[in-house]
């Protein structure tokens, strides 16, 4: 049975050779990983990410992720946008070392001790933007208990909205449908989207020609819906 | 022929998640700064899997070997992808099979045994190197 994902934030860093930026990069998230937030973030290899790593791609399509990158070519924060969704936030190390005026870093393979502080202070930030991004307040609430749609024979269905194809739209029986697939540990993939959605089709009429917006929509709710649970 | 030769370009994967991508990683560094600085220049993977137009001339045409960590081969992918005549692999899980009792560990600092893997690695890498050197097949 596949894990759900709980609910974290994504770090992506370029790790690249050709500066000793991109040597923070990774030095700085997997201080994060390891010792900053290790209940609270992941990493996403970027080269598994750009080779089509598809557990990679759907973990940054569906949770915040923060790209770390070592210079403004910005390779991690592009991948990421281009193969799954624009990372929440995007962190330059170049830029971060401008502004603290850390000019000798030391050589990529092995940084300096002003190398390995600047990867500290990178490291913090990530930490602080991890945190802002889980405490994120005003999140959209995808279900309300309150919503309940009516039926013929009395009983009440609750129900939920979703914006499919830029449109809110009431999905009778949502709540339930989202509670049973937690319940039954599935995960976010292309089979729980089809599988959702056959489930929500028994309750809604979903045209043919919206399918797989609303396979879309589901996914991305239901994505939300185990962020709030767990 | 001119005195000047085409340097081979080395990518590793650099992968994050396992010591093996950081002795990947660390074995690309032996290999162009060490061993063979004459012969080969490492090439980032991001850079050249996101269209740097530097890093695939780098490439472009080429002989070029790939360090990569795991069987996903990632370094292997990308540079297949990347117009390189010829791709050498040096995989980092067969060199640590030939390599017994060895147990990397780390990945910003690699331990010991992740040092030794990456010169292990580094020496195969080289050899590769060496042999299409003589085969004049990167000039």
């Amino acid at each position: 049975m596949p894990n759900v994902p709980r609910k974290k934030v994504g770090l992506i860093s370029c790790s690249g050779e050709d500066l000793p930026e991109g040597t923070v990069t990774r030095r700085a998230v997997r201080e994060v990983l390891e010792t900053l937030r290790p209940d609270d973030t992941v990493t996403l290899c970027l080269p598994l990410f750009l080779a089509g790593g598809e557990g990679e791609r759907s973990f940054a399509r569906y949770y915040p992720t923060i790209a770390v990158d070592g210079c403004d070519k910005r390779c991690a924060a592009r991948a990421t946008e281009k193969y799954s969704a624009k990372p929440a936030v995007s962190i330059v190390v170049s830029e971060t070392a401008k502004a603290a005026e850390c000019r000798d870093i030391g050589p990529a393979r092995h940084l300096n001790e002003a190398g390995k502080q600047l990867a500290d202070s990178v490291a913090g930030l990530i930490a602080e933007e991890t945190d802002r991004l889980l405490k994120k307040p005003g999140r959209k609430t995808p279900l309300s208990a309150a919503d309940v749609c009516g039926c013929s024979c009395g009983s009440g269905l609750p129900s939920g909205t979703v914006r499919i194809s830029g449109r809110a739209t009431r999905v009778a029986g949502l709540p339930l449908i989202f509670a049973r697939f937690r319940e039954q540990e599935l995960g976010l993939n292309e089979k729980t989207g089809a599988a959702l959605l056959e489930n929500v089709k028994i309750y809604n009429e979903v045209p043919d020609s919206q399918k797989q917006a609303w396979k879309e929509a589901l996914l991305r709710e239901y994505a939300q819906f185990l962020q709030e649970k767990d | 022929m001119s005195g000047t030769r085409r340097k081979m370009s080395v990518v590793p994967c650099s992968g994050i998640g396992k010591s093996l991508g950081a002795a990947a990683r660390e074995a690309a560094f032996i290999l162009a700064e060490d061993l063979r600085p004459a012969t080969t220049k490492i090439v980032a993977l991001s850079l050249l899997v996101m269209g740097d137009e530097e890093a695939e001339r780098e490439v472009a045409g080429g002989e070029a070997v790939a360090i990569d960590g795991c069987k996903l081969e990632c370094a292997a992918k990308g540079l297949a992808c990347s117009g390189a005549a010829r791709v050498h692999k040096v995989a980092v899980f067969d060199v640590i099979r030939r390599h017994r009792g060895l147990k990397p560990g780390g990945v910003c600092d690699l331990n010991e045994d992740g040092l030794r893997l990456a010169r292990a690695t580094a020496d195969e890498a080289a050899k590769i190197v060496d042999d299409a050197d003589a085969e004049g097949g990167h000039a």
